[in-house]
Order: C-alpha cells, then structure tokens, then sequence
C-alpha cells in the first residue's frame, strides 16, 4: 500500500474516531453519574441521523440538523427519563440494561414506521461539497469540516467538565455518586442535564455521520455496539479513555477497509479482544 | 433434605415433559410447534445464566448462531447424520463459549453485560466477513434434510422431526434441571446472591463463571443446530444482534427463575410472533411493551403471574 493512501486512511480515521468520541461521552458520563448504563444511547443517535436525512429532504442541506437534530436527541432523552428511566434508578443494572434495550427497540421501531426499512443517502452539504489541498493531499472538504467540529466539541467538553460547577459535579460523581448526594446536590436535576447533554452529544454525532454513512434502522444499534468497544476499552466514566479508545477504533476501521472491506468492522472487535486478552480493565488500566 | 424448587426430578420435569408432547396437538401447525423447541431451547442458555448466576447476558445468539453454521456445514459438506452434527455443535458451542468466556468472566456487572455484547458483534461479523463459508447475507443453502444417524430414519415426516427437536428440547432441560439440583448449582445461587461473600467462603467465582458460560454456549450451540434441522437453511439473522435479543426477551418473559420459564416464554413470543406478523409488520413494539412491564412490574415473568395476581388479590381486602 502506497504511504499516501495510508495517510488518507488514518485522516478519515481520526475523523470516524472523533465522531465515535462524541457518540460516547454521553454514554460514559451517563454511567460515571449516576452508574445508569444506557443501553438507547444508540437510539439518541439514530434519531438525531434521521432528523438529518428529513432535513436534508426539505430543506436541500444537512447543515440545520448539526443544531436540529441533538436538539431532538436531547428532547428524546429528557422525555425518556422523565417517563421512564427515573423509575428505574433503584433498580438493579440488569433491569435498567432491559428497559433501556426495550425503549431503543420501540425507538427503532417508531423510525421504521416513519422513514421505512430500506437505508437512505444524506447528501453532503453543498457548501462542503468540494476538495480541499492540505500538503499535496486531496481531501474531502466535509471530512475536514467532521474532524474541526468534533475537535471544537472536544475542546468544549474539555472546558465544560473541568471549570463549570456542572463538570465539577460530573467528575465529584465519578469518584463516588453517594458522596455528592450527601454534599445536597440536586441529584435530580443533575441527572436530567447529564441525559439531554448526552443526548445532544450523541445527536450531534449521529447528525455529523449522517452524510457520510447514510441512515437505516439498524445504525442505532451498531452504534450502540461501538460506543461500548469504545468504553470497554477507554474505562467507563473517562473522558480521556473514551478518546484514546474512539480514535484508536476510527483508524483500525478506517485503514483496514481499504486492504480488506469485508473485514473493516470485524477488525474493531479483534482489536478489542486482543487489548482485554492482555489488559482485562482496559487501555488506562482503572477497573 | 430434598428442596422442591430445585429439585430433580421434580413435577416441572413432568410438565416440561406433557407441555412438549401437547404442543403439536394444541397448536395449528408443527412448524410452529418445532420453532417453539428451537427457542425455548435457546432461551434456556439465557436462563441458566440469569436465574441460576446472574449473569444478563446479550450474547447467545453468538452460540446459537454458530451451533447453527456447524450443524449445516456437517450435514451439507460431509454427509453428516443429524445426531453427529448436533453434537459436534454442542461440542463446538462449548469450546467456544469457554474461550469467550476466559475473557468476559474477567470482568463483573455491567462490563460483563457489555462483553456478552461485543463478542456478538463480532461473530456477526465474522460469519458476514467470510461469505465463502457461511454464505454472508444470502445466508448457508441448500442443507439436505438429515437423516437421524448413519442413513437411517430421515426427518423428512414433520412430525418424525418434531419429536426429535423436542426430544433433544427435554434432554436440555433436564440437563439444566440436574445441574441447578446438583452441589454445583447451589454455589452458582450463592455468587448470585452474593458475589463478594462466595469468594471469602473461597470458591472461585470467575471458574464457576466460567463453566456456566460454558454449559450455557453448549445449549445455545444446541438450539442453532436444531434451527438448521427446522429450517435447512442457516439465515444470516441466525447470528445477528436480534438472534440474542430474541433469546434474552423470550427468557425474560418466561420468567428466569426456573428452566420451565424459558418454555413459557419461547411458547408465548413464537405464538405471538406467529399471530401478529402477519396483520402488523412492527409488532415488536408488543414485544419490547411486553419487556418494560415485565421488568417493572412481574420480576418473575409469566411464571410468576400467579402469585402477583394472588398478591394483588390478597391486598384487595385490606383496602376495602
């Protein structure tokens, strides 16, 4: 393989990567809060992606769902805790694991519905439609326009959980939840902020991934299927873990569907089996 | 001194025993009665694992699925008997579970629950990576109807072949039946109960884990390869996400406190199944209504409808 076209694997990687982070950050910070694993984070996202297809539909560009659509997610999340979620906090893992697996599944089902079983292309924006020159390199311009947001996402999460009073409560749960319910910490309310900002999150990334992989029924899941690869690896409730992890799995899928497609998803899990055979608790070693 | 419940064998053994010879009676076609078997045989793994460990696994699909591609592979490439290629199933569900599971035991609770997951996704895309062998998305064709063993008694009659799944259905069940009987079974209630003390009492929890997966990757194994003896054909979804989800909810709705649950509840959601399909393509929405309400309502499932009911009834006059 010439090194060329390996850069541009790793770029498109880091880009995939990057959008794997943010679908994952809600997940992990949903857990490090309030030790709720969300098994419809997937859903977040694939309602986000499908607000982007109908967007595009109606108004000729994708760009509104980059606000539209994690707003929507974020509504669904708030919805979803409010009616059904926040009865099940004194439940044990297994049962909030089942409500949240069924309520993705009436998800899905509801899209289905909607928009039909058959996948459906979003087109790319035409604003960034075009190639952009870096170095010699030809290269999608709304690749690079994925890479800058998430990375201002990035840098914006960064800033939000380490100086807001919210990130403090954020990092303060993810040592010990009891403790900050002892400190008299709306627990409620901090809750509800945590799943519309996860939400969000994840509809941002599914809104960012739309034009680039399309939308079907099913993304949900394997979405959902990959943010766990993600925080598997990465740690439940780190931030920095979910990076390292996210783009670590954005490149091994990126790079190996260029020398062997059929393989490019198989690969992710590979790379996850070979990480836990010899680190069990992960890449940053905290179980 | 004897414990009812979990006795062996007990009165559920007998009413496993007159469900399976009352379904092709009771129900409008064998097809049906013969996909109930498959099922429930495959929820009895999620069962085994839930009621009798704890462990909430979203990954048997993963064993059923390739119990499924063994049996087609023996009985399509190498003229195998029904009863060669589902051993070598059971045999292949369990090496693999074992080696799977050497992973996941290491790691507890929602860790373990995700594991289940992934080791899914990736045999999904395992069996859609290497189309040569397991067909990709147009699935493993052309498996010949087997014959039983070594040429005789082919399963061509549909009710010769209901009484072999079901037959195999039992052998499962009271596999499982003896197993929660057994010593062994005791201590998988204990680490149920309570992880941290079983191991201060110093048995060691990851290999009981372990050899749980184990059997439970066997029975899974054995519920595919019957699926390729219903069907003669592996379908990709055979080992797709919703193989396990299929497997988990039809468990869960029977109600995992007892091997009889996953009977009730592959009856109940293959009947359904079979019902409403047909009228109402997404009637999943049922299903995934269904599952909310079980998990809050009838922590027992369909089992335990009883004795909610009684509980409710029983409340009525303190009230009044």
């Amino acid at each position: 393989m010439q090194p060329q076209v390996l850069v541009y694997g790793v770029l498109n990687g880091i880009g995939i990567g990057m959008i794997y982070f943010i679908l994952s950050v809600g997940l992990t910070m949903i857990f490090g809060l309030m030790r709720f694993v969300n098994f419809a984070h997937g859903a977040f996202y694939m309602v986000a992606a499908y607000s982007a297809f109908a967007i595009a539909q109606w108004t000729g560009s994708v760009l509104p769902a980059l606000v539209v659509g994690p707003l929507l997610a974020a509504a669904f999340a708030l919805v979803s805790e409010r009616l059904l979620l926040q009865r099940t906090y004194d439940l044990p893992h297994e049962s909030q694991i089942l409500i949240t697996f069924a309520l993705a599944i009436l998800a899905q089902e509801a899209v289905i519905m909607v928009f039909g079983t058959l996948g459906k292309n979003v087109p790319v924006p035409q604003a960034l439609g075009g190639i952009v020159f870096i170095g010699g390199f030809v290269y999608p311009a709304y690749r690079l326009f994925v890479v800058a947001v998430a990375a201002i996402m990035a840098l914006a999460m960064w800033i939000a959980i380490e100086w807001t009073r919210f990130g403090a409560v954020v990092r303060a749960a993810a040592e010990s939840s009891e403790m900050v319910n002892l400190l008299g910490i709306d627990s409620r309310k901090v809750f509800m902020a945590a799943f519309a900002f996860g939400g969000a999150l994840a509809g941002l990334a599914g809104a960012l991934a739309a034009p680039l992989r399309g939308v079907e029924p099913l993304m949900g899941r394997e979405a959902l299927a990959i943010a766990f690869v993600v925080v598997i690896l990465g740690g439940l409730g780190s931030f920095s873990g979910a990076l390292v992890a996210a783009l670590l799995i954005g490149i091994t899928q990126s790079v190996m569907s260029m020398i062997w497609p059929a393989g490019a998803h198989l690969m992710i899990y590979g790379v996850m089996t070979m990480i836990l055979a010899f680190r069990p608790t992960g890449l940053m070693g905290r179980s | 001194m004897p414990d009812r419940e979990h006795g062996f064998p007990n009165t559920t053994t007998v009413a496993i025993a007159v469900i399976l010879i009352a379904l092709p009676v009771v129900l409008p076609s064998l097809t049906l009665a013969s996909e109930i078997a498959v099922l429930a045989t495959g929820a009895l793994s999620c069962t085994l694992l839930l009621g009798s460990v704890g462990l909430l696994s979203f990954g048997q699909g993963l064993y059923f699925g390739l119990g499924a591609y063994i049996a087609a592979i023996l009985l399509r490439d190498f003229e195998a008997g029904a009863l060669v290629a589902v051993m070598a199933s059971v045999v292949s569900g369990a090496a693999i579970a074992a080696l799977t599971g050497l992973v996941i035991v290491r790691r507890q609770g929602v860790y373990f629950v995700i594991l289940t997951l992934a080791f899914a996704q990736m045999g999904f895309f395992l069996a859609l990576a290497f189309p040569d062998i397991t067909g990709g998305e147009n699935g493993f064709s052309n498996v010949p109807r087997a014959s039983v063993a070594f040429g005789h008694a082919s399963l061509a009659s549909p009710l010769l072949l209901y009484a072999v799944l079901a037959t195999l259905a039992f052998l499962a069940f009271l596999f499982v039946q003896r197993i929660i009987a057994s010593p062994f079974g005791s201590v998988l209630r204990a680490i149920r109960a309570n992880e941290g003390r079983s191991e201060a009492l110093g048995y060691d929890v990851k290999r009981f884990k372990l050899a749980a997966l184990t059997m439970a990757g066997a029975i899974a194994a054995l519920g595919g390869a019957m699926n390729t003896l219903l069907l003669n054909f592996v379908p990709l979804s055979a080992i797709d996400f919703e193989a396990s989800e299929k497997l988990i909810i039809a468990s869960l709705i029977g109600g995992v406190g007892a091997p009889l649950g996953a009977l009730i509840g592959a009856g109940f959601l293959a009947a359904m199944s079979d019902f409403l399909s047909p009228i109402w393509p997404r009637w999943s929405i049922v299903v995934a209504i269904l599952l909310i309400l079980t998990v809050l309502y009838l922590r027992d499932g369909l089992l335990g409808l009883r004795g909610a009911l009684m509980r409710v009834f029983k409340r009525r006059p303190a009230h009044g």
